[in-house]
């Protein structure tokens, strides 16, 4: 227990450093106040924070923390939720992109020690996940196309 | 070390500073640069901070410019990239939260969605049909089954390296997508998002097929996609997010009940043309 709880603190801690660089990013690239903005951030870092906890007390399930973050966001966001009308006033002052720079950021950082193992695959699997990437998109896209065609949603 | 004792901060302290430091200049750097897009032929091609952020991660460790520049290694080594991959899982969680809100919101329109969402996570069985058959074009053998049987993110890859064993041909298969994905999948999406409008396919459509089951992935399509298609932004953001949860949880019984044995039945109809080959060679 005195584990998770140590656990729970180095995780706020991460939170909190990841949040200030999107806060100080977000200022520079979208110009949004940076007080203007810490309301939401700290809706942002508490319902990640609560994503953090459900994922450590359920390792079973494998669902990650940032489907359980988006599961969480999106029941107290539904439209005929009491919380809804806040909890968007004060998150849409965090801007969707000035999020996704430091994860990417991170990202690169993390795959540099896999650059060697990738030299050595062979050039025939490159092709291949090429070719992956293509089907899996465009295999959604034409049978979601087809669907909201019939549907007359598109 | 586990994630949990990478954040460990004690004695770790000077690791922790100079990553977040990193990070921090690299958001900096990239949003001080911004988004640029331009025409390339008949599509669009969307630049964005993020996209440029992977890219210079990626030049600055220790295998890449590192070697070259060793003051930089005195930044990043190999330490600051074993915290980073930790991180990576946190510095998630504000996008997740931020989805959640794109979706909440549309929760009606999804609904009513429902049946393109579920029938095209059938569509990324898509993958066998097209890069099955280049896989054994190009020689491939049982590599064919692990590399083509799915975009291979961590459920894939667990499900063949339970099966087959991870030092196994399917193995080599599926880890090289892994690899190419982890690597490359934020810039190729990042890319294919905003130019696959030229194809005519509706961006609603193009949006759920930006749900591949990586949560960076996804965004790097969908937020070029958005950048493209403007007007359409919230909508294709909230399709994206739910086609993404969606993959997240069916993706694994996919790859277990119907592409695995499909790539299966695949190989066997293709054993001819195979041992064929190998007889010509």
């Amino acid at each position: 227990m005195e584990a998770m709880g140590k656990t729970i603190v180095n995780q706020f801690k991460v939170m909190l450093l990841v949040c200030i660089i999107t806060l100080i990013g977000q200022r520079i690239g979208y110009g949004i106040g940076i007080g203007q903005a810490i309301p939401g951030m700290i809706i942002i870092i508490f319902l990640g924070m609560v994503a953090l906890i459900i994922k450590d007390f359920t390792p079973n399930l494998k669902f990650p923390a940032f489907a359980w973050a988006s599961m969480i966001a999106l029941i107290l966001t539904m439209p005929f939720m009491p919380t809804s009308k806040l909890m968007l006033e004060y998150t849409n002052e965090v801007s969707f992109l000035g999020t996704t720079t430091p994860i990417l950021a991170f990202a690169g950082i993390s795959v540099g020690m896999k650059i060697a193992r990738l030299k050595q695959l062979s050039w025939k699997l490159i092709v291949v996940a090429i070719f992956v990437f293509l089907g899996t998109f465009f295999g959604s896209a034409v049978v979601a196309q087809i669907v909201l065609k019939i549907q007359g949603l598109i | 070390m586990s994630d949990h004792h990478l954040l460990v901060t004690k004695d770790r302290i000077g690791i922790h500073a100079k990553l977040y430091i990193t990070v921090l200049v690299i958001v900096i750097i990239t949003e001080l640069i911004g988004i640029h897009k331009f025409p390339v032929g008949p599509g669009t091609v969307v630049l964005l901070p993020m996209l440029y952020a992977v890219i210079i991660g990626i030049l600055i460790t220790p295998q890449v410019l590192g070697k070259v520049i060793k003051v930089l290694q005195k930044a990043i080594s190999k330490d600051e990239v074993e915290l980073a991959g930790a991180l990576v899982m946190i510095s998630l969680l504000p996008l997740g939260v931020k989805y959640g809100t794109l979706v909440g919101p549309a929760v009606e329109k999804i609904v009513k969605a429902g049946p393109a969402f579920l029938l095209q996570e059938l569509g990324n069985l898509g993958t066998i049909l097209i890069a099955f058959p280049v896989a054994i074009l190009l020689g491939l053998k049982r590599e064919a089954v692990g590399a083509a049987v799915s975009i291979c993110r961590e459920p894939t890859l667990g499900v063949i390296g339970e099966r087959y064993g991870i030092t196994s041909a399917e193995g080599t298969g599926v880890l090289g997508t892994y690899l190419v994905g982890t690597v490359f999948g934020t810039i190729f999406f990042g890319l294919l998002g905003g130019f696959a409008v030229i194809t005519g396919l509706h961006p609603y459509a193009l949006a759920m097929a930006c749900g591949i089951g990586s949560a960076s992935m996804m965004t790097a399509g969908s937020a070029s996609l958005a950048t493209v298609v403007p007007a359409m932004k919230d909508t294709i953001l909230a399709y994206a997010a739910t086609s993404n949860l969606l993959t997240g949880v069916t993706g694994m019984y996919s790859v277990i009940f119907l592409a695995l044995p499909f790539t299966n039945w695949l190989y066997k109809k293709f054993q001819p043309i195979i041992e064929r080959k190998k007889e010509a060679a």
